[in-house]
């Protein structure tokens, strides 16, 4: 589904990747892992476009979209959470909700200052849609109307899974999405992550640092350190790799 | 090619002016992150303190009479012998104005300094930490009380005020060109310059400058590394009005005292952005640059195509360079 | 607190009036604008209309400040070539489109060409944001002025002297009194604001306050900011302009300097004291703003009985009284209005219980 070669991003002298290499396949669950300041946020960053890698290539579904703008990435189906929640504070819970969607709507200036008609027939099937597919999906229809501001740390990041999912992604990227989560709440969320792959078959990439939620969920792991690919694997193998021990453990006295 | 390099001169000078103006503009940004749009309406008020100084309390009835002419009888012996408009006439003439600039500029810093105290200690500090939205747009609701309140302060017409150097003509050759240029112009170019470098050294070797730069890195550090940052805010807005009080007594005699003396403000905003908000050097660079070509456009395309010269500049370079010919680019983060 | 308002479809979950005391409020309102030119005397006309066509410009400029967050204070420029284009419309047209026409082609002409200029005066909103956009877009407000003072096009603009403009003619019907073209300005007004609204429950006014609050992360999910941006300074532009045209037809004389700095100033200052990014936000901020003025008229009127000396004070009150209207919103009330009677409503909601 998504593959990347050869990437390599830096800023100024710092090497943030270093030809970094790997394949998520599809309806799968990839986990990118590695200490603090290994790359993962950039190497996310560098697939849904926010920063444009210096060498390599970022191929999804069979197309070279390398140079493509962010938002052209999500309308070919990559959606993504961010590590610091991006909710937008402006907008409900719902409205968030349905921004996920823009790709898939199709009103244009015109169509929205007019309303009536094609522009009210779009948003009322989002909204019917969205509602079983997301907040009952999620179980967030208790705080649909909410401002995001007055939402806990975990709920929010639950609505923006559920802005990510309105988009009806192929591809889902999910950055750290249980940090700073206690265990009740961890569970959740992997729970929420296992419906999605299964339900709707989505091919799903995750940076996490919770090694239980990785090594139970994942099928495939991509492990980075210092911006260099150490390792590459299923869960078991990786576990037992000595680069990994070593990098997250430092080297055997 | 005489015709070019006067014009190129007179840019020149008026470079230098728009340079006082910007320094204050950028100290005020580097120590605060806000970019004061009524910095020309503080000039503006510049201008009419050195006119209440230099001219209405010298004219006052009260005020003892050598502050309005001062002719001592070295003096009066001096001018009989010279004849109507040698240089020397022009330089005693100036001396005998010189007590009332003296009080006229004093009197323009002193005031200034406070109306720069009093508008960031009641305006801006409350908005300290808020968004730059809110702090831009209080200096433009600034800029109509400023201007409402110099109209009923200064309902007189302001009249002729003494230039601040003799008004001596200056003739010479350059590459075959006779030049032609009047003594108070270069010696205003002078001051300018003198107190841009004055301020840009200040600010790289002195204590005070170190905090204003600390400031301007990130101002909670600066703040728990012992700076305080109020007193950086206030240094540096008191900065900005007393150079925009020389800046203002230099306008009033080139141009007068009038409203438009504000919207000069907005040119050298322009100026400001165009060099980059942050650094000194590309802002002097886009003063001179703005000021020669002002009167190259003068010179060819007439006075009123000149006035929009800024804004053409300024809107070129921001989509060539967004962040200025010298300004520094944040890397972006989500 | 309001009860007994059970939804039981999305269709009425997704209404903006969603309760009676709303729809009351409106039909309310909107009874009070067809009193205004049946029963109110000429003085209340003509600040109605002003506040109309006011109204219209600073919806406007709600769309570009206050929901997709990007700073202009140039839009005064829109107003003036939405204006202008209108004039010059007319002295062109007339004689080939039939005069009860004319009025119905010129304004969507105006309202096109303001929108054009609102992309070309956007597109430095693709590179920079915030401070570097406010002198960009003041910079282009000096410079159409400038252009439409300039000689080159005296012929058609009229220069530093101004221009006549024409009467408003609606298939056949002339408008030359303002009590007629009132009805024109509160039509288009009601309609602009209700299309304001509208946008905000499409997919285009979620990209735009997407973009508000933060640009990159919509990018990232799928909103283009070129596109976006663009549409956005469109669409104020295009109020404006639309503005612009009924201003034209208001006044009987143009002026240039009718559109300089201070009117770009004011525009943002009604949002600000209004409410930023709420529709009635722009309503209320244009009330304040058109009624001040006046209400220290009238005062003075009072106060000098004609007195030459206080008189000459009166214009530069106004000027102070507007800039602290924005100085202390932005320190006392960055919402506007809006939050002010939000909050009372609120408080009125609850009583007898919590407050606040």
């Amino acid at each position: 589904m998504l593959s990347v070669q050869d990437l390599s991003l830096s800023f100024g002298g710092i090497k943030a990747l270093q030809g970094v290499s790997f394949t998520a396949a599809p309806g799968q669950i990839t986990a990118i892992i590695g200490p603090n300041g290994a790359g993962k946020t950039s190497l996310f960053n560098v697939i849904s476009g926010f920063y444009r890698p210096d060498a390599g290539q970022v191929v999804f579904d069979g197309q070279d979209i390398t140079a493509l703008r962010p938002d052209r990435r999500a309308e070919l189906g990559l959606a993504r959470t961010f590590q610091n929640i991006a909710l937008f504070r402006g907008m409900s819970v719902l409205d968030n909700i349905k921004l996920g969607a823009h790709t898939r709507l199709k009103a244009g200036v015109y169509g929205a200052l007019r309303y009536f008609g094609a522009a009210r027939a779009e948003e009322l099937e989002l909204r019917a849609d969205i509602e079983a597919r997301v907040i009952d999906f999620l179980e967030i229809d208790h705080i649909r109307k909410a401002p995001i501001t007055a939402l806990p740390y975990g709920l929010q990041k639950r609505v923006e899974l559920g802005r990510a999912l309105a988009m009806q992604p192929r591809l889902l990227m999910l950055d750290e999405p249980v940090a700073g989560m206690n265990r009740e709440e961890t569970e959740d969320m992997a729970r929420f992550i296992l419906d999605v792959q299964e339900e709707f078959g989505t091919t799903i990439l995750l940076v996490e640092h919770d090694m239980h939620l990785v090594m139970d969920i994942c099928s495939h792991v991509v492990v980075l350190n210092f911006g260099q690919q150490i390792a590459s694997g299923p869960p078991e193998k990786v576990r037992a790799d000595p680069a990994v021990i070593e990098a997250y453990l430092g080297a055997a006295a | 090619m005489g015709q070019f390099l006067q014009f190129t001169i007179n840019g020149l000078m008026s470079g230098a002016i728009y340079a006082l103006i910007a320094v204050g503009l950028v100290s005020v940004f580097k120590a605060t992150r806000v970019v004061n749009f009524a910095h020309g309406y503080m000039i503006m008020f510049g201008a009419y303190f050195y006119f209440t100084f230099a001219v209405l309390v010298p004219q006052a009835a009260w005020a003892p009479e050598w502050l309005q002419s001062w002719r001592p009888e070295w003096m009066l012996a001096m001018r009989a012998d010279l004849p109507m408009f040698s240089p020397m006439a022009a330089v005693l003439d100036w001396l005998a104005n010189a007590p009332r600039i003296l009080l006229g500029l004093a009197g323009a810093l002193v005031c200034n300094a406070i109306l720069g105290l009093v508008i960031e200690r009641t305006l801006m500090r409350p908005l300290m930490g808020q968004s730059v939205f809110a702090m831009i747009m209080l200096t433009v609701g600034l800029i109509s009380i400023l201007s409402g309140l110099a109209q009923l302060i200064w309902t007189s017409d302001a009249e002729f005020v003494p230039a601040l150097a003799p008004n001596t003509p200056i003739r010479f050759e350059l590459f075959g060109a006779n030049i032609f240029l009047f003594g108070t112009d270069l010696a205003n170019m002078a001051i300018a310059l003198v107190i841009f470098i004055g301020i840009v050294l200040m600010v790289h070797y002195t204590k005070s400058g170190v905090a204003i730069r600390a400031t301007a890195e990130d101002q909670s550090t600066a703040y728990s590394m012992g700076i305080s940052v109020p007193k950086v805010f206030s240094r540096a807005w008191v900065l900005a009005s007393t150079t925009g009080a020389i800046a203002g007594a230099i306008l009033a005699t080139r141009n007068g005292i009038s409203p438009a003396l504000g919207l000069f403000g907005f040119s050298v905003l322009a100026i400001v952005l165009m060099g980059g908000l942050d650094s000194y050097l590309g802002v002097f660079i886009a003063a001179m640059a703005v000021g020669v070509l002002e009167a190259l456009t003068q010179w060819q395309m007439g006075g009123e195509w000149a006035g929009i010269v800024p804004y053409v500049a300024v809107l070129i370079v921001i989509l060539i360079r967004p962040h200025g010919l010298f300004g520094s680019k944040e890397i972006e983060r989500i | 607190m309001i009860t007994g308002e059970l939804k039981t479809s999305y269709r009425a979950d997704e209404q903006v009036l969603n309760n009676r005391w709303k729809r009351g409020f409106v039909v309310a309102a909107l009874a009070g604008l067809v009193a205004i030119p049946l029963f109110g005397n000429n003085y209340i006309v003509l600040i109605a209309c002003q506040m109309g066509i006011m109204l219209i410009a600073v919806t406007g400029v709600n769309v570009v400040i206050g929901y997709t967050g990007l700073m202009s204070l140039g839009h005064a420029a829109f107003v003036a070539i939405g204006a202008y284009a209108t004039v010059i419309f007319h002295n062109a047209a007339g004689g080939v489109i039939p005069e009860n026409l004319l009025t119905l082609v010129a304004i969507p002409f105006a309202v096109a060409v303001s929108a054009l200029a609102g992309i070309i005066v956007g597109l430095p909103s693709l590179r920079v944001k915030g401070l570097y956009l406010a002198v960009a877009t003041l910079s282009a407000n000096f410079i159409v002025i400038f252009l439409i003072e300039e000689q080159i096009f005296a012929p058609w603009t009229g220069g530093m002297v101004g221009i006549n403009t024409p009467a408003a003619n609606l298939l056949g019907w002339e408008m030359e009194s303002r009590r007629e073209l009132f009805w024109l300005i509160a039509v288009l007004a009601v309609l602009a604001l209700l299309a304001a609204q509208n946008l905000f429950r499409t997919r285009v006014g979620r990209a735009f306050i997407a973009i508000r609050d933060r640009d990159y992360s919509a990018e990232i999910l799928g909103i283009s900011l070129y596109r976006y941006k663009l549409m956005s300074f469109a669409i104020s532009a295009a109020y404006c302009g639309l503005a612009g045209a009924l201003f034209a037809y208001f006044y009987a004389r143009i002026l240039p300097e009718q559109f300089d700095l201070h009117l770009s100033l004011m525009l943002v200052a009604a949002i600000i004291v209004g409410g930023m990014g709420r529709t009635m936000g722009a309503v209320y901020g244009v009330i304040v703003i058109v009624m001040v003025p006046e209400v220290i008229k009238v005062v003075f009127g009072a106060l000098a009985g004609g007195g030459a000396e206080l008189a000459m004070i009166r214009a530069p009150i106004q000027e102070i009284a507007f800039g602290a209207l924005i100085v202390g919103f932005l320190l006392f009330e960055p919402f506007g209005i809006n939050q002010i009677i939000d909050r009372a409503l609120r408080a009125l909601n609850r009583w007898p219980f919590a407050r606040g």
